[in-house]
């Protein structure tokens, strides 16, 4: 299968289930609303380094937030639910909380599964923090030096889809930054849908384990390592000589899905003049993910 | 079951009617014929609410009562859900002790409306009340949990005990406003001047008033407008004889 002349592998990511909250942060403009995010998603690119991955969803219109400010959503996502809310605890408080102007507000307040993110960072408030009910939802204020800060007292919590993937091999290095970059232009409106790593883009994907060093639990992956060809198993088609990789992570699988297909979508249609030679994914023989989105199924026309 | 029941009232009331019965959870478990049968109290004696409403519908958690009901009293005393319009005036006692559901009142009401029932400690343990109109004395007394919000003037004693929850009153507050206020916040869109024991701490645009405000806006159409919703208010935390816990968040500018 070729799409805008740019072979599509027969191959497929392999993803795995997480556990996701959606926090949206608001404040007196979009800048601080930002601000707070961006420090909130900060190293916060993958789980095996992290404990959990982060990233802007999107900017939300005064309109769209509880509070009629300027919002930005984030997805929040660990591999299980029980680091969930300790992350979220952790850098809520070390980074939204302290951000001027800012007030933090479940974007899940449908899911059944509750976690009291807010009701354990009320007790910053020493004792001086008030809590309001309003429309069912419980909120607490926490006197800070600026005024108060505003939270809602628990988030919820789903299921979730995290290690969506694809490869972008290009000619060289140039050509696979600008694939990359309008595949990241064209997901990053996309709802339900985030991309943690920085600019949306990796350049050193990964595998499991290592071939030398025991403890490792993720080392280089050389297969798609242009330098290392002649050195490995390398399954880098020929005249690639780099690959940049989009991993996505989404409330669902057909977030990811929709996402994949618009990214992979853009990154062809920058590739023309055989910049981009192919697309592929990583996966891990289907053994370790239970979810799976092949590239060819995810691109035919029609779908 | 229907989607609304409408109680109608056939003649003005020139007595005093105890309307406690009628409340939007207990008629949403009645038929027509029950709510026809229920017993009011009419100038003292007992009255089926047929003889002094029309009734139409039954089975339904939405409630509205049409007609002058300024002599009647008690109406959604202790409701824990369901919907109740007032689409006129009401007397006293309205929602009393309500613990959930909503009560709106198009026009005034009465003494201690959203207030505790005799002998008791605790006024609306939860839900939400709004009054259109203006409220007569001890408005949301001893409020424990919920929401009222009062659009035009509220009569002294707002707030009286309150324990938590939030008084917001449209209006100008007649003094006293609060007194022995526990917890809880009373907003006062209007004229108000707090007691001594009522110390001002700052002026400060408290981050829940916009949520709140939106959601009476969204709810029940209230004329809240953008000055109100980002606006800056004067805090004044007491009562300082209780816990001083409370607050009277006075509207300042936007």
């Amino acid at each position: 299968m070729r799409v805008n002349g740019v072979w599509i592998e027969d191959t497929f990511a392999e993803a795995f289930t997480m556990r996701a909250a959606r926090v949206v942060i608001t404040a007196k403009s979009d800048r601080w609303a930002r601000e707070a995010a961006l420090k909130l998603t900060g190293f916060a690119t993958s789980v095996i380094g992290c404990k959990c991955e982060a990233g802007i969803e999107r900017a939300l219109a005064a309109e769209e937030t509880p509070d009629g400010r300027p919002g930005t959503s984030v997805l929040f996502l660990t591999m299980d639910k029980e680091s969930l809310p300790t992350r979220l605890i952790e850098r809520l408080g070390q980074t939204v909380l302290t951000c001027p102007t800012t007030a933090c507000f479940d974007g899940l307040p449908a899911a059944p599964d509750r976690l009291g993110v807010g009701k354990a960072l009320r007790v910053f408030g020493d004792g001086f923090q008030a809590s309001k009910v309003i429309a069912g939802r419980r909120y607490w204020r926490i006197p800070v030096m600026e005024g108060e800060f505003l939270i809602d007292e628990t988030f919820g919590m789903q299921k979730a889809v995290g290690g969506g993937n694809f490869l972008i091999l290009a000619r060289d290095a140039d050509a696979a930054l600008v694939a990359a970059e309008a595949a990241v232009l064209a997901i990053e409106p996309m709802a339900g849908v985030i991309l943690p790593f920085p600019g949306g883009i990796v350049r050193s994907g990964s595998k499991v384990g290592s071939r030398r060093y025991k403890k490792m639990i993720a080392t280089t992956n050389d297969a798609f390592s242009p330098t290392v060809r002649p050195l490995t198993a390398s399954a880098l088609p020929e005249g690639v000589s780099a690959v940049l990789e989009i991993v996505l992570d989404g409330l669902d699988g057909g977030a990811i899905q929709d996402a994949m297909r618009a990214g992979i979508h853009a990154a062809c249609g920058v590739g023309g003049e055989g910049r981009v030679i192919s697309i592929s994914a990583g996966n891990y023989g289907g053994k370790l993910g239970p979810h799976h989105f092949p590239l060819r199924s995810i691109m035919a026309p029609g779908t | 079951m229907s989607d609304r029941i409408v109680l109608t009232l056939r003649q003005p009331l020139t007595s005093a009617l105890d309307a406690s019965p009628i409340t939007a959870d207990h008629l949403a478990a009645c038929t027509n014929v029950e709510i026809t049968a229920l017993s009011l109290r009419y100038d003292g004696e007992p009255m089926p609410v047929g003889e002094l409403f029309r009734v139409q519908g039954e089975r339904s958690p939405h409630v509205v009562l049409e007609g002058d009901l300024e002599h009647a009293s008690g109406i959604g005393t202790g409701q824990v859900r369901g919907t109740l319009v007032i689409e006129g005036s009401v007397g006293a006692d309205v929602a009393v002790g309500l613990a959930g559901g909503s009560v709106l009142v198009r026009g005034n009401a009465g003494p201690n409306a959203a207030g505790a029932p005799p002998g008791a400690s605790r006024g609306v343990t939860g839900g939400e009340v709004v009054i259109r109109g203006a409220a007569g004395e001890g408005v949301a007394g001893c409020m424990r949990r919920g929401v009222v919000a009062v659009m035009g003037d509220a009569a002294a004693g707002a707030g009286r005990g309150m324990i938590a929850g939030t008084l917001v009153i449209g209006g100008r507050a007649m003094p006293p406003v609060g007194r022995f206020l526990k917890r809880g916040s009373i907003i006062v869109l209007g004229e108000v001047e707090p007691d001594p024991l009522f110390p001002y701490a700052c002026t400060y645009r408290p981050p829940h008033v916009p949520v709140l405000f939106r959601h009476l806006r969204t709810a029940y159409g209230l004329p809240l407008s953008s000055a109100h919703i980002g606006g800056s208010y004067r805090r004044y935390c007491g009562d300082m004889a209780e816990l001083g816990r409370g607050e009277i968040l006075a509207w300042s500018a936007a």
